[in-house]
């Protein structure tokens, strides 16, 4: 151990470095090289970047564990350079106590501590087992090296979201996951479902992200500070109010106008809150932006497990946790995240109950847990709710597995994509896949809660401090602001009540779900063809075993849902068999981990974490322990169990086909996802779509029909009328070029009368003189009476004028040529008033009196 | 009425008739006769402004020259034979035609010898306007024109022939280009028909 | 009728009289031919009028110098003028300019 502090100092830990871009080199390798190398290499490549990324977590871990002493959170930390300097004026100067320019720096800088060593431990070790996984089920796909290669890069990105020490980072990890996402999802990108959906998952989490640098930009204006420890330490500048909403005009009027126009205040922390859950919406699937998840899906099953159960969509309560000592200060916040949280566990609960596709279902599971997690960390129990991420993380990456492996043995005979997944074409299938059965069910009983089980210590823990807990109101209760005080949000007394009941509910219904899935695949008949014993390929070979998209020219191997061929006669196949050992083994750990990581690790998780959150625990009212949280928990484990037993192991799914005929609408209601979808793309895209229109409109006719058009019919009709002129006769030409020489003539024909003054302002004495011309005559008028002096036009080419001081006088001119054309001129004279003349004093003041006038 | 009255008189005249039948005839002989009396009209006021000179080469260059040219052009081109064609810009030469009347009526009217601004000529020498006297300006202050003019009349003779000749037909056939030795052959040696020098026999 | 022929107003009336002439004959008439010899009325006129001037100016004999090389230029001009139209009667078939047209629009 001391060699290892030698080697990477607490301060200075390049292990961090290690561990993040070891996986990057495997992305770029695989990825520039991977078709070249050939499948071994870029399976070594893969396996061997990953693998070495969970020893240094391991390294990491045993490292942060020695440096636990105390009471503060161990941390390990690797500066690398500054990225960008931000400066401001402002806020932050008086912040500062000083007017000048504050220079904030953001660094690419690195840390660990207990919260992020633990997800790291998460990130690579499940991504190692799906790494081993993926090298068996996505043997024959043509683009191998291309899916190691994202896969290693979405690694690399989730660990530097979880190892960055700033916002800034996180966020460029927050971008880079949500960009292997994309990538992963639209692996099959020929199936144009496949690509679109892959851009649901890209969009919808870009508008979680605005969220997200909202809270950023309010962070570093009121904190000064990006990195985890600047905004912990200042995180009470955030206690002060901000007006969100104002409108100038209407905010002294009476009544409701005056309410609409008044202003808004709420606290900063508040704000920031919302906007980090915004964030934590898009990226960890929650109501509004959890419609990419089940898409999602379309990818390949592998990636379904690791980034849509274990990694990814945890990276939001990851970030809740992260910035705890924010989310304390805003009881409001917390509110609406357990709120939130609580509404999506019941909404996705409902959905998954009746979905046909297995992975649908658990998409759906996987949104209604992350609806607890975010209950759990919104009211303040971050080490429950992040003890769920660990165990979901083993439980629902096992059902992914296992899910996968059922499908890759559909695969051998049913090529199409929905069949092979469909639930009703499968059934009794753990006489022909036993490991894949065993572990599934370890899964189920973990999921549900059962006792002993991980999820039984994750979720009751959940559930317990979800009734209970809540969050205390900071600096008693209000905030002074300009417009008096403003009252904070403090937590309802039914808060505590309504969603422990809501985690109730919703753990009825997980119990039921899941117990329905399992028996549906793995007990009754198999349901997806006729079992013969040595049945051989048919002759007409088909390429790329199990590719999960239906080529074209697989037409005649692409069955509809039904498990009939063309020709009427029941489908023959072989016996579906179980999968590889690359695949069965990550079953077998995550299976393990599932029913024995909370025996495990529950009590040592608590104490592992509580030095990160001692901090914030001062703002949470832990409140009387809710003792009647766990029987009612376990009541709920056996509603639901045996509610699935009775439906569908003894009457096998009889009730539940009745009552959806009973219940027609409310059934297509749930079938159809509460037509979320269809809302969505009504309202909000009809939206766009509509002031798009509406700019088309404008780009047509205005743009184009005044700037273009418009100009164009105008030099156009100007051409077409200039063009009349153009009569290509000689005559037509001579008489323009005769009027052009008249106004020639015309003009040269005038006298020029230009004057010329000679002045001397000293003694008044000025003389205007005119140009001479050929046979110039000049008439004056230098009295300044209007009339002119003379009569008659005579030779005199100047005059003579004295001024007194400050007078003016006006001469005019009129000269006459040859020609007798007359022009006229007129010259303003004045005599400027000389300076303030000396006064004489005597001769004793001269000296002083002339030196300051000088000064002066 | 002086002699010289009379004769201003009767020159002016024939200007004044001239240049009306150059405009106004229909038959463009008839507008060459008229600006035949013009000039000739023209050279009998120089006279009586003492540019005998001026007078003599204007009835030489003029009449005997530029109006016999614009005769023989006549003639090559049978202009009188030019069909009637409808005068399609009518509107637009009445119009002009018009202006210019206008334009000229007031220009007389602005030069309208009043009585009292009147100016009389100068008394001159017998040989004011003699060819001694013009000759004498021409050949000192204005010789670099008098010699430029030279230039400009060998160039329109050129020009006039360059553009006027005719392009078809009238050209010789090429000339076939000589085979280099020949010309070291003698003017003396004996030729074929073609021209180039029959082969000697050793 | 006062001094008819004596001065030398008479002689720029009548210098403007016909240079009006030409000038409205070369605007309407359309035959080139006429055209050119209502061009050379218009020289005809300047040089009346320049020879009048000399007659009033009479130690500067410029006046009757330039009238001499307007008389050789008008030349020249008459040689070219009627060689063009010569290649335009060639071309068109016809000495009026209306079919001097190819310019239009």
């Amino acid at each position: 151990m001391e060699t290892l502090s030698a080697i990477f100092p607490p301060r200075d830990c390049s292990l961090l470095v290690a561990i993040i871009v070891l996986p990057l080199l495997g992305a770029i390798v695989n990825g520039v090289f991977g078709k070249r190398l050939g499948k071994d290499a870029v399976t070594l490549m893969a396996l061997a970047s990953v693998g070495a990324a969970f020893i240094g977590s391991i390294i990491v871990f045993f490292m942060l564990k020695a440096a636990q002493t105390g009471e503060e959170p161990a941390r390990l930390v690797w500066t690398g350079w500054q990225w960008m300097q931000l400066s401001s004026i402002g806020e932050l100067s008086s912040l500062n106590q000083g007017g000048s320019i504050q220079r904030i720096g953001i660094d690419v800088a690195f840390s660990v501590d207990a919260l992020s060593g633990t997800m790291a431990l998460i990130i690579t070790g499940i991504g190692f087992l799906i790494h081993l996984y993926s090298t068996k089920y996505m043997e024959d796909d043509p683009s191998y090296h291309r899916f190691f290669s994202y896969l290693n890069l979405f690694i690399f990105s989730m660990l530097v979201l979880v190892l960055g020490d700033s916002l800034p980072i996180l966020f460029v990890g927050w971008e880079g996951v949500g960009l292997c996402s994309y990538l992963l999802i639209g692996f099959w990108f020929t199936d144009v479902a496949n690509a679109q959906a892959g851009k649901k998952a890209f969009i919808t989490n870009r508008i979680g992200d605005f969220g997200l640098l909202v809270a950023m930009a309010l962070l570093v204006r009121y904190t000064g500070s990006l990195s985890w420890s600047g905004i912990a330490a200042h995180a009470d500048n955030l206690l002060r109010p901000i007006t969100i909403w104002q409108v100038p005009l209407l905010q002294d009027k009476a009544g409701w106008l005056g309410a609409v126009g008044g202003p808004v205040q709420v606290s900063i922390a508040t704000l920031v809150g919302l906007s980090l859950f915004l964030g934590c919406a898009g990226k960890s699937a929650q109501i509004p932006l959890y419609v990419w998840l089940p898409d999602a899906m379309a990818g390949p099953t592998p990636v379904s497990a690791l980034i849509h159960a274990a990694t990814m969509v945890t990276a939001g309560v990851y970030l809740v946790c992260r910035m705890a000592p924010v989310f304390v200060l805003a009881p409001a916040a917390m509110f609406t995240v357990a709120f939130v949280g609580a509404c999506t566990a019941l909404l996705a609960a409902t959905i998954a109950l009746v979905q046909n596709d297995i992975k649908k279902v658990l998409a759906y599971s996987t949104v209604s847990q992350l609806g607890y997690m975010f209950m759990g960390v919104g009211v303040g129990a971050f080490g429950a709710g992040f003890f769920h991420v660990m165990t979901h993380a083993f439980f629902k990456a096992c059902l992914f597995l296992g899910a996968g492996s059922v499908i890759h043995a559909m695969h051998a005979r049913v090529h199409d994509n929905n069949a092979s997944q469909d639930l009703r074409n499968m059934g009794g299938l753990r006489h022909h896949l036993p490991l894949t059965h065993w572990t599934f069910l370890a899964s189920c009983l973990a999921i549900s809660g059962f006792p002993l089980t991980s999820g039984y210590y994750s979720k009751d823990e959940i559930l317990e401090k979800v009734a209970s807990s809540s969050v205390l109101v900071p600096s008693g209760g209000t905030i002074m602001s300009s417009l008096g005080p403003i009252t904070l949000f403090s937590w309802p007394s039914w808060g505590p009540k309504f969603l422990a009941a809501a985690g109730l509910i919703g753990a009825v219904m997980t119990a039921f779900y899941m117990f329905r899935l399992y028996f549906l695949a793995f007990w009754g008949e198999f349901k997806g063809w006729k079992i013969v014993a040595d049945w051989k390929e048919p002759a007409h070979a088909v390429a790329g075993g199990h590719d999960d998209h239906g080529h074209a020219a697989h037409g005649h191997d692409a069955h509809a849902h039904d498990a009939h061929a063309h020709d009427g006669a029941p489908l023959e196949g072989p016996t579906p068999q179980e999968s590889p050992w690359q695949m069965t083994l990550p079953l077998i750990v995550l299976g393990v981990l599932a029913l024995f990581g909370g025996i495990l690790f529950s009590h040592a998780m608590e104490t592992w974490l509580e030095p990160v959150f001692a901090s914030v625990a001062r703002s949470l009212d832990a409140g009387e322990k809710a003792g009647y949280v766990q029987p009612l928990a376990f009541a709920a484990f056996l509603v639901g169990f045996l509610g699935a037993v009775f439906v569908y192991y003894m009457r096998k799914g009889a009730p539940a086909a009745l009552l959806a005929a009973q219940f027609p609408a409310l059934y297509r209601f749930l079938v159809d996802k509460w037509r979320v979808d269809e809302f969505y793309d009504e309202f909000f895209i009809g939206t766009v779509d509509f002031i798009a229109d509406i700019f088309v409109w404008v780009d047509k006719w205005v743009v184009d029909g005044i700037i273009a058009r418009l100009t164009a019919w105008l030099v156009a009709v100007s051409g077409h009328l200039l063009r009349l002129l153009q009569t290509g006769k000689i005559q037509a030409y001579a008489a323009v070029m005769m009027v052009g020489t008249a106004c020639l003539g015309w003009f040269f024909t005038m006298p020029q009368a230009h004057t010329h003054v000679e002045r001397d302002d000293a003694s008044g004495h000025y003389v205007v003189s005119a140009a001479p011309g050929l046979g110039y005559g000049y008439r004056w008028d230098a009295d300044n009476d209007g009339k002119p002096d003379t009569e008659d036009f005579a030779n005199k080419t100047s005059v003579e004028l004295a001024l007194s001081v400050g007078e003016t006088k006006t001469v005019k001119v009129e000269v006459r040529n040859a020609f007798g054309r007359v022009s006229t001129a007129n010259v303003v004279l004045t005599r400027p008033k000389p300076e303030e003349p000396r006064s004489a004093e005597a001769d004793t003041n001269a000296g002083t009196r002339i030196a300051a006038e000088v000064a002066r | 009425m002086t002699v010289g009255g009379v004769f201003f008189l009767a020159c002016s005249l024939l200007c004044l008739v001239g240049a009306v039948a150059t405009v106004i005839a229909r038959n463009p002989v008839r507008s060459a006769m008229g600006l035949l009396a013009t000039i000739v009209g023209i050279a009998g006021l120089f006279l009586l402004l003492s540019a005998q000179f001026l007078a003599a080469i204007q009835l030489i260059v003029y009449a005997g020259a530029v109006v016999v040219l614009f005769v023989f052009v006549i003639m090559l081109l049978g202009a009188d034979s030019s069909p009637a064609r409808e005068d399609r810009a009518r509107g637009a030469k009445i119009v002009s035609g018009v202006l210019l009347a206008i334009m000229a009526v007031g220009s007389i009217f602005a030069l309208a010898p009043r009585t009292d601004q009147v100016t009389r000529f100068a008394p001159v020498t017998a040989d004011h306007g003699s060819v001694e006297a013009v000759g004498k300006m021409l050949f000192t202050t204005g010789v670099v024109p008098f010699e430029i003019a030279t230039a400009l009349l060998v160039v329109a003779g050129v020009g006039a022939i360059a553009v006027a000749r005719d392009r078809q037909g009238a050209m010789k056939p090429k000339k076939v280009l000589k085979d280099p030795r020949d010309l070291f052959v003698g003017p003396l040696m004996p030729r074929d028909d073609t021209g180039r020098p029959k082969e000697m026999t050793p | 009728m006062i001094l008819m022929g004596q001065l030398l107003e008479h002689y720029v009336l009548l210098a403007s009289v016909i240079f009006a002439i030409g000038a409205v004959g070369f605007l309407v008439r359309s035959n080139i031919l006429v055209q050119l010899m209502s061009i050379e009325l218009m020289l005809n006129a300047v040089n009346l009028a320049l020879v009048a001037y000399n007659r009033v100016h009479v130690d500067n004999m410029g006046g009757q110098m330039f009238a001499f090389f307007i008389i050789a230029v008008a030349a020249a001009e008459v040689a070219v003028g009627l060689a063009i139209v010569l290649s335009f009667f060639r071309l068109r078939g016809t000495v009026l300019s209306d079919e001097a047209d190819t310019l239009k629009h």
